[in-house]
């Protein structure tokens, strides 16, 4: 960095420099923690040094399930990718999924480095747990290791069998590679998923009698949010997947020396933040049943998440949501800047943005709020006079809908923008379609207002309703779009490369918050046992047996989300040295697919 | 490092900085362990039922859901309820042929027996979580509000004191009805004052604040306000008294008590 470089970008070298210091000076009680431990032989092993044994198992694990997130999302990509390529016969698809899985063989690797390190910390610091964990599931922990040498197998017949298996029958053979690597992951995923599950929910009938020989290992391995954890993983990495596929075509893009790697990087970022956010869109209605699930086993466990000490945790996560539904509708719409024909959707975008501003703070408005005895007093209670109305979850679960709603409409300009339709009945199928997502807001909000009228198990049934209106006029929009569109003539090809630079910082805010998510919800996943390492079952006697505030835990989080970006980075430079990218040529073929043909392409061209 | 790396350097590292700032400006709430205890033969009630309070409005996690809001998820406790006050008032009244003892302990180890109409069937058993001594202690609180302490030490099976599921946690535990307490002033002042008052950034904002403490008030003024704190109330705080235990006297030893009175007045 030479000094006229840092005199000109002396803000962000301030910021950096201002995070680096809150970082260290945050840590400071982390480190002091580490030295208050007690040496319990058998129970605990020694502390580990200046952080202590949580905060080491912490990091790592988390770290680790980043990486497992983006070795596990990116083959979910790369498959797609080539699917299109074969029965779209586009071929840059095919390059772009062969891209990703060169990275993945160095993530690969990062993946199990830190697994392996996870293993040993267990096992050195919590042999206790550790041993009893192994008694209930030491075949599956067997199996689990056994599946690594399938996996990697898989993975590079997958990569080095790319030219080799390029045509025909071969090619076939090839993306069901794809697929196997797939299903190997995903296998991989569900088995490590029961271990974690177990200790958030074991079977009713284990107590801290039951010895664990005793346990049924089924009942363990299936246990109450086994699945609804295996359904919410499985979606997040797919978005975390095409959220870092986004962010590094964007950095890309930044970096590009000539138009055609321009455009090259700006269909890609397109394409994997069209992966993320679309299927981000589904993530909220797997986290209502993981939750609906966590109560139906527990109610003392679900109020503890959402009414007792976790319950900011949800406001914390409510920002952090809205920074993803704003980055990711500002991303499209400064893409319809490049479309031909998008312009007339740009003055609506300001009514978008505030039913996403609106809805944003309502969802991350506080029920019960935790006050001193003068703000008590002023308030009248705990909760405020006016926002605590916005607080319940009637409100809130009307604001994401609302917002779920405004994202895909988004999507639906951005596929329309270019486009004339050709049918005769085209008028009146937008005016179904706009009727359609107009009773739909009409049905969220009535059964938002209407459940401040029933009682509390009443109202949590009406977010069901809710969340089926907002598919089913999803659906119904999409089908529609489909035959309105079929045949339909262009307005002109999409400029690919015509981006402004501040579209892909908003691929990197988007990036970094799916991060930091991904370790706040780690966080409430894993602290709502408390002072169990396995709930109800294995106290946590330990120094560290308390859990922690929300500010030390974000502290904790951040260290983890810039320990994964700074290797990542250093992945994606490790893999740009293998072989240098292939811009693709002729990227302005208008022979793009459409989004809502599933592909996840870029808008279709007619 | 080129411009376009300290940019992107320069945003991921901003919007870290921004969640971690959120989180840490948001109210700062700690699970605690529940405080395990033991009692001598010679416990107190009033020492019961301090135990009690601690769980309740600690570690227990009684509060999430019975709460003295409007609305909350399980029928208030500390307060009129239906007109038939609060629950130490009204526990007797409860199930015919149960003495307000009977039925509290019931409704913590066996919730669904009794359940009070209208709300929906949540309350865990407390059995798996608790031990009998931190059990009888709740019962204890929960009779002193508004009825009379009748739990002693005699309710207590013998070696009832052992957390259930695995070795007791830590935490202070009171042994023959003084509580072992650490040996630093400023450490006793966290673990019991820091419940309700402010004091050097930690604690709880129901009291007064700590901080200064010793520029305000004399060391007989401190004194007086711990061993008897209605005698002692500060101004703006008259809807509180009450709210501090009357106990701290049985449960400091005589120098214990003047360390935290000199620790305190040494606050300016």
């Amino acid at each position: 960095m030479t000094w006229n470089r840092l005199r000109t970008h002396w803000p962000l070298a301030l910021a950096g420099a201002a995070t680096l210091v809150l970082v260290a000076l945050a840590a400071q009680p982390l480190w002091a923690q580490g030295f208050q431990y007690q040496y319990q032989p058998g129970q605990y092993g020694r502390p580990f040094p200046l952080v202590g044994s949580r905060v080491a198992i912490w990091v790592t694990a988390q770290v680790h399930l980043m990486f497992a997130a983006f070795v596990l999302g990116v083959p979910m990509f790369a498959v797609i990718a080539e699917a299109i390529a074969i029965w779209g016969k586009d071929e840059k698809y095919d390059r772009l999924a062969r891209e990703f899985t060169r990275l993945l063989l160095v993530a690969y690797s990062a993946t199990a480095l830190w697994g392996g390190l996870l293993l040993f910390l267990l096992t050195t610091l919590y042999p206790a747990l550790w041993g009893y964990m192994a008694e209930i599931f030491g075949y599956s922990m067997w199996f689990y290791a056994s599946l690594f040498f399938l996996e990697t197998a898989t993975l590079y017949l997958y990569y080095y069998g790319w030219d080799k298996w390029k045509e025909g029958r071969a090619k076939i053979g090839h993306w069901g590679l794809g697929l196997l690597l797939n299903f190997w992951g995903t296998l991989v995923m569900f088995i490590a998923n029961s271990w974690l599950t177990y200790m958030m929910s074991p079977p009713g009938d284990v107590t801290p009698d039951t010895a664990p020989a005793q346990v049924q290992f089924w009942s363990a391995f299936a246990n109450a949010t086994w699945m609804p954890i295996n359904i919410h993983r499985l979606i997040a990495n797919a978005v975390f997947g095409g959220a870092v596929v986004a962010a590094y075509a964007g950095y890309r893009f930044l970096k590009a020396k000539t138009p055609e790697e321009r455009a090259h990087y700006d269909w890609m970022a397109y394409v994997g933040n069209f992966i993320a956010i679309s299927i981000f869109l589904v993530l909220p209605f797997a986290g209502y049943w993981l939750g609906r699930e966590i109560y139906e086993y527990n109610q003392q466990m679900g109020v503890t998440m959402m009414g007792g000490f976790m319950s900011w945790l949800w406001i914390v996560q409510a920002f952090l949501i809205g920074v993803l539904f704003l980055a990711g509708n500002y991303y499209l719409w400064l893409g319809l800047g490049r479309i031909p024909g998008g312009e007339r959707f740009a003055p609506y975008t300001k009514y978008m943005l505030a039913v996403l501003v609106v809805g944003v703070m309502v969802w991350a408005t506080p029920h019960s709020m935790i006050a001193d005895r003068a703000e008590l007093a002023a308030m009248g209670g705990t909760h405020h006079p006016f926002l605590g109305v916005l607080g319940v979850m009637s409100a809130k679960n009307t604001a994401v809908n609302l917002m779920i709603l405004t994202t895909f409409l988004s999507f639906l300009m951005y596929r329309r923008a270019n486009k004339i339709p050709r049918v005769w009945w085209a008028d009146r199928g937008t005016l179904a379609q706009g009727i359609i997502l107009g009773v739909c807001a009409v049905v969220v909000l009535f059964y938002g207002v209407y459940g401040y009228f029933v009682p509390a198990l009443v109202r949590i049934g009406f977010s069901v309703y809710q969340v089926l209106a907002v598919l089913a006029s999803i659906i119904a929009v999409v089908t529609l779009d489909l035959i309105i569109m079929r045949g339909a003539e262009s307005r002109g090809e999409i400029r690919w490369g015509e981006m402004p630079d501040r579209a892909q910082y908003a691929l990197f805010v988007l990036v970094v918050t799916f991060t930091w998510l991904m370790g706040l919800m780690g966080f409430a996943r894993s602290g709502i046992r408390q002072h169990w390492h396995i709930w109800e079952v294995m106290r946590d006697t330990s120094a560290d047996a308390a859990t922690p505030a929300l500010g030390y835990a974000a502290i904790v989080i951040s260290a983890c989300v810039l320990i994964f970006l700074a290797m990542i980075s250093f992945v994606f430079w490790i893999g740009g040295m293998i072989v240098k990218p292939q811009p693709a040529a002729a990227l302005t073929s208008p022979s793009t697919p459409s989004a809502a043909d599933g592909t996840g392409g870029g808008h279709g061209l007619g | 490092m080129g411009s376009v790396e300290l940019k992107v350097g320069g945003v991921g590292l901003g919007t870290i900085l921004l969640f971690t700032l959120v989180a840490n400006v948001i109210p700062q709430v700690q699970s605690e362990v529940p405080l395990e205890v033991s009692f001598g033969a010679d416990a107190t009630p009033e020492e019961l039922a301090e135990a009690g309070s601690q769980l309740f409005h600690g570690a227990g996690g009684c509060t999430a859901c019975h709460a003295e809001s409007a609305g909350a998820r399980a029928p208030n406790l500390a307060t009129d309820y239906l007109g038939a006050g609060p629950i130490g008032a009204r526990c007797g009244d409860r199930v015919p042929g149960m003495s307000c003892k009977e039925y509290l302990y019931s409704a913590l180890v066996r919730p669904q027996d009794n359940m009070v109409e209208g709300y929906p069937p949540i309350m865990p058993p407390v059995d798996r979580t608790m031990s009998p001594a931190q059990i009888w202690a709740m019962v204890a609180y929960l009779e002193s509000l508004g009825g009379q302490v009748t739990v002693t030490a005699a309710d207590i099976p013998q070696d009832a004191g052992g957390a259930t599921g695995a070795d007791a946690a830590g935490g202070g535990a009171m042994a023959g009805g003084a509580m072992a307490l650490p040996d630093e002033p400023s450490e006793i002042v966290r673990t019991l004052c820091t419940q309700c008052h402010m004091i050097g950034g930690e604690g709880v904002e129901l009291g007064p604040t700590l901080e200064g403490i010793g520029a305000i008030r004399s060391p007989e003024e401190i004194r007086q306000a711990i061993l008897d704190p209605p005698s002692v109330v500060r101004d703006g705080y008259q809807d509180f008294v009450g709210l501090m235990p009357l106990t701290f006297g049985q449960q400091l030893s005589a120098a214990q008590l003047e360390a935290v009175v000199r620790y305190l007045a040494g606050l300016r």
